[in-house]
């Protein structure tokens, strides 16, 4: 057999196998084997165009091109190759973005050269975004998130890498390590495949790249419940200092409202009762004149009707003195007229002085016989009609009557008008020392009768002086036609001896 | 265990686009033909010697 088809077989053959590779996709394999039917057959067009087509399917432009004008050169007319580049040279803004992927890609080499990964990182990451067929950047750019630890970044990569190469040998190596580094995280106890809780996940979408935000470490562990148990203390320490006063302090303002409200009906309420009660008084008041009015009324009426009768029994000349006064004594000359109190005063003037000497001797005969009873009554009478009657002595007699049947009282009132009417005279000074005796009597305990009486004889002979006064009075009524002359002489004998038996008691 | 160094090394500059021209002409387009006619030569060179 002639070499020379030997070798076009052998570079067919070749040429077969990578067009089978590069059918599935394995343009590493594809690569190998159409190099291998270039070395034997560098004329076979076929090989080398599809060889540029491989090239250019992982993202490798330039190389691509390089063939496929080797290949216009071996074969100008008929060559596909020359499709191909026109096809490139109409795209230059696709070309200039490829070139600029390739530089971007030879810069990130020699950032890893020198040990700037992250920088390395961003310009592959730009890389890839423009051109998203380079195979190369992707390797690259796995390798770089291998070594930094982002395995989920690392996926992205070869996954992305091994569609465009399914059985690159680096890709398969590097997702079999990352397997290998995922499998014994799983072995620690950490969760296989997934990022971790401090790891940042990035994703690309087209030419976004999405970052997921790193997860708190607030919640972890048992600090929940004690989260809860704060924020219930901090809302109990907000509704007690800041809620409850302000609650209290509208309660408070309440009550004192309801307290105002209350006061000021208890105070209306209580006007209204003022009111009412002076109302009352008022009325009362009116009553009480009314009465008094009707009582003057049937005062008066009484007095005219006393007066008449008392003229007619005056005129009539059938009744004595003491009899007509009794009946005059009811009458009261304030509730008569002018005219009727002038009748009064005549009939006054023409009954009472007899009547006056008959009551008043009848009275000491009764004070005599320590019948104090009726001398009070006949005394009172006369003290009635002459309060000034003997000089004072029957005023005096009326306090010492009701001194002796107890009466300290009317005693007191009679014997203190003594000594304001008659001062200075014997009268007065046997007042004073039976109002000293009174007083005693009312401030001391009980004493004994015999001193008591002994005091009363005592004073009983002070007071035999006294009766004298009356016949000095007597004495003075010359005239005969004075009663009180026969008054003076009937006292000093009955008196003295009244006297003198008082004082043996 | 993968040797991040070792690695890197393995990744060589792609080509660029003004690279194109220089690897074409730096292109070897030896084939077999070549091969055996250098073969041939040299022996045809050691029949004479």
């Amino acid at each position: 057999m002639d070499y020379t088809k030997k070798i076009t077989y052998h570079s067919n053959y070749w040429y077969n196998d990578g067009l089978k590779r590069a059918q599935i996709r394995d343009t590493s394999g594809a690569i190998v084997s159409l190099r291998r039917s270039l070395q034997y057959n560098r004329e076979n067009i076929a090989a080398r165009n599809l060889l540029g087509l491989v090239y250019y399917g992982r993202g490798e432009v330039a190389e691509a091109l390089v063939e496929w004008i080797i290949s216009r050169n071996f074969r100008q007319r008929d060559n596909i190759a020359n499709e191909y580049l026109r096809n490139i040279q109409n795209s230059n803004k696709e070309l200039g973005a490829v070139n600029q992927a390739v530089k971007r890609y030879n810069q990130c080499l020699a950032y890893c050269a020198q040990g700037a990964e992250d920088m390395a990182v961003i310009q592959l990451k730009r890389a890839v975004s423009m051109h998203p067929t380079f195979l190369k950047a992707y390797q690259l750019l796995a390798l770089l998130y291998l070594h930094s630890g982002q395995y989920a970044q690392a996926r992205q990569m070869l996954k992305e890498a091994r569609k465009l190469d399914t059985t690159n040998e680096m890709t398969l190596r590097y997702m079999q390590e990352l397997k290998r580094m995922q499998g014994r995280r799983s072995r620690q106890g950490g969760r296989a495949e997934e990022p971790g809780k401090n790891e940042i996940v990035e994703y690309k979408r087209g030419n976004d790249t999405l970052i997921q935000p790193r997860p708190s470490t607030v919640h972890r562990s048992g600090g929940g419940f004690f989260n809860l148990l704060i924020g219930m203390l901090m809302g109990a320490a907000i509704v007690w200092f800041l809620i409850a006063p302000a609650v209290q302090e509208s309660k408070a303002a309440q009550m004192n409202k309801e307290i105002l409200d209350y006061s000021e009906r208890i105070g209306s309420l209580e006007a209204q009762i003022s009111a009412q009660t002076r109302m009352l008084d008022s009325y009362r008041a009116t009553s009480a004149d009314t009465e008094a009015a009707a009582q003057n009324a049937a005062s008066t009426l009484d007095s005219y009707e006393n007066l008449m009768n008392v003229s007619d029994q005056y005129d009539s000349r059938g009744y004595s003195e003491d009899v007509m006064a009794d009946t005059l004594l009811n009458v009261n000359r304030d509730a008569l007229g002018g005219s009727g109190q002038a009748l009064y005063d005549e009939l006054a003037g023409n009954i009472f002085p007899y009547a006056c000497r008959i009551l008043y001797n009848a009275a000491m005969e009764s004070y005599n016989v320590a019948n104090y009873d009726a001398a009070a009554d006949n005394l009172d009478k006369v003290v009635r009609m002459d309060e000034g009657y003997e000089d004072g002595n029957a005023l005096l007699h009326l306090g010492l009557s009701c001194r002796k049947r107890g009466d300290a009282e009317a005693a007191t009132r009679h014997l203190g008008r003594v000594v304001e009417l008659f001062p200075e005279t014997e009268q007065a000074n046997t007042a004073r020392a039976e109002l000293e005796a009174i007083a005693m009597e009312t401030n001391a305990p009980a004493s004994p009768e015999g001193e008591d009486s002994g005091q009363e004889g005592e004073d009983s002979g002070q007071e035999g002086e006294n009766p004298g006064d009356p016949g000095q009075g007597g004495e003075n009524g010359e005239d005969g036609e004075n009663p009180g002359e026969n008054q003076g002489q009937n006292g000093e004998g009955e008196s003295g001896e009244n006297l003198g038996q008082g004082g043996e008691g | 265990m993968l040797n991040y160094e070792e690695e890197l090394k393995k990744f060589k500059p792609s080509l660029e686009v003004e690279d194109i021209e220089d690897a074409v002409y730096q292109e070897d387009l030896s084939d077999m033909s070549d091969l055996l006619k250098q073969v041939m030569d040299r022996s045809g060179a050691s029949t004479r010697s």
